[in-house]
């Protein structure tokens, strides 16, 4: 089960915190956008997430 | 006293307490509680054991909080199922609302927000939210109220509260250190602050070449706009990338090291020509002292409210002669950071500066315009100080001379109050600006008519000078005014 908070993030909101996070956040800017490139995003893949 | 919730007493729920449906704050005759869900209890319990807890309640940057019994059917507000355990909380004498805070103010509890996420991370602890309404002030002393705000942090979720912290204290501290512009009206207009948007909206080009606004406010705005609706995919990339509680620690350090170099100072004056004191010989001020110095100690005040506080002078003689909380309001921002920045470097936690105008004090706001209570039906105060004050709004505030009056007895406190007569010299300004014939009712004579119709006069000494007459009063009438001030709550 994903956990749901009562205030709503922004989806814009949350992905600035990889894009100000500096050098902490080199490694999963490049693994997003690598993804993004190698399509594995966005087609609704079912996804195991946190109970 | 036992720490119980009394059987078959009614808690009061707070009404500005229903966003966290985990955790809602309760009155009764004993204090202020907290009931929490099974999932609130879970962080409760995941907080209660950390050295945060420990460290901040400590020295009083969390407000203090101890478990209670909850028995069956104590929060009859409430379902049953819904509550699994009880806290009980500190109670913080006045309650206030960053739209009364000068710029100090709003970036001490903004600097504590972070400080409590940042020793959060290192025990896999966050802040579900980032909202400066969970944030109080004793004296000048920032405590974080709501211990429901904490959760364990689910692993590899982004701060969800760093759009809030935007929002409602980096936005607003912004506007003040970079465009000079108060932010207290729009906050007070705004129960949820400052939209991203808004803000990119009032930076100019130039601004862009300060700190954080590139990205925290033009980037944020951008991508805003651009990727509004999809939360949850947004989400779930992110975690798939391996974002983690190291990236949302570097965010929040930058983030502290900003707010830390968001400075104002109040414009030069404010400060070097305290209000009306100039108006005043030593002998006057000296008198006026012993005045306040007698009747604050002629008994045991609990709260004081010190309108027109200005540098917080006849606060602070109220606080040594033995008052329990002063609430010191001044509609000049200028002079209560002043005050604010004194009061905290000497650690006070007695005297709480507001920046309050009279004549427009924050009027109640939010869900059923009850979420948060209007500045001046917070508190019952037992005392009211009101020096150099009632020129000001009964000639500049246009408010007749009665009618003040008639406002303060409707306080049912105690009263000492300055009257500086027509030929005062600061009257005659404030009345030169003002159409001849205008103002007739603010006369000494009508005044103490007025006075004496709501007040029984203990005592009337006209100071040397002979332009300011001060008075020290009762109420007619009144049942004795019990302290029935609010207290800590949460969202």
């Amino acid at each position: 089960m994903e956990i749901v908070a009562y205030l709503d993030p922004g989806s814009g909101s949350m992905i600035i915190q990889i894009l100000v996070g500096g050098l902490a956040a080199v490694g999963v800017t490049m693994k997003l956008y690598w993804r993004r490139i190698t399509g594995v995003f966005g087609r609704g893949k079912k996804v195991e997430e946190k109970s | 006293m036992s720490p119980e919730i009394a059987g078959g007493e009614r808690a009061r729920v707070e009404p500005g307490s229903f966003r966290d449906a985990d955790s809602t704050v309760l009155y009764t005759r004993d204090g202020v509680f907290r009931a929490l869900s099974a999932q609130g209890l879970e962080d409760f319990e995941a907080l209660a054991a950390s050295r945060l807890f420990e460290d901040f309640t400590g020295d009083g940057r969390l407000v203090g909080t101890e478990r209670v019994e909850a028995a069956h059917g104590d929060v009859p507000a409430l379902r049953n199922e819904d509550v699994a355990a009880l806290l009980r909380h500190e109670r913080i004498p006045f309650v206030s609302y960053p739209y009364e805070w000068p710029f100090g103010m709003l970036r001490d509890a903004a600097l504590l927000q972070l400080d409590l996420l940042l020793a959060g991370l290192d025990e896999d602890l966050i802040l579900k939210d980032s909202s400066p309404y969970n944030v109080q002030f004793r004296g000048a002393q920032a405590t974080f109220v709501d211990v429901g705000s904490f959760e364990r942090l689910p692993e590899g979720e982004p701060w969800i509260g760093y759009r809030q912290f935007c929002m409602l204290f980096l936005y607003p501290l912004m506007l003040q250190a970079y465009k000079g512009l108060a932010p207290h009206a729009w906050l007070r207009g705004a129960i949820d602050g400052i939209t991203p948007g808004q803000m990119s909206a009032v930076t100019s080009a130039r601004d862009v070449l300060r700190r954080g606004v590139l990205t925290h406010v033009r980037l944020h705005a951008r991508l805003e706009r651009h990727h509004g609706e999809r939360p949850r995919e947004v989400k779930r990339e992110l975690r798939q990338a391996g974002f983690n509680k190291e990236l949302i620690r570097a965010n929040v350090s930058k983030l502290r090291k900003l707010v830390g170099r968001l400075a104002w100072s109040p414009p030069s004056g404010v400060w070097t020509d305290y209000g009306d004191r100039a108006h005043y010989t030593d002998r006057d001020t000296e008198e006026k002292d012993n005045l306040v110095r007698e009747v604050a100690g002629s008994r045991k005040w609990d709260l004081v409210w010190d309108l027109g506080a200005n540098d917080g002078r006849h606060s602070r003689l109220a606080a040594d002669a033995g008052a329990g909380y002063i609430v010191a309001m001044d509609g000049d921002q200028g002079a209560i950071e002043h005050l604010y920045r004194s009061l905290r470097d000497e650690g006070d936690r007695r005297i709480l500066p507001l920046t309050v105008n009279l004549t427009d004090p924050s009027p109640a706001v939010g869900w059923r315009g009850v979420e948060r209570k209007a500045a001046l039906d917070r508190g019952r105060p037992d005392l009211v100080l009101c020096l150099a004050l009632v020129h000001h709004v009964s000639i500049a505030g246009n408010v007749p001379i009665r009618e003040v009056v008639e406002w303060l007895r409707s306080l049912g406190a105690a009263l000492v109050i300055e009257f500086p007569t027509r030929e005062d010299p600061k009257v005659e300004q404030l009345l030169a600006a003002k159409r001849p014939g205008t103002h007739l009712d603010y006369d000494r004579e009508f005044f103490e008519r007025c006075l004496g119709e709501a007040f029984e006069v203990e005592r009337s000494e006209r100071l040397s000078s002979g332009t300011r007459v001060l008075y020290s009063a009762r109420p007619r009438g009144a049942s004795s005014a019990a302290g029935d001030g609010h207290t800590a709550l949460g969202r």
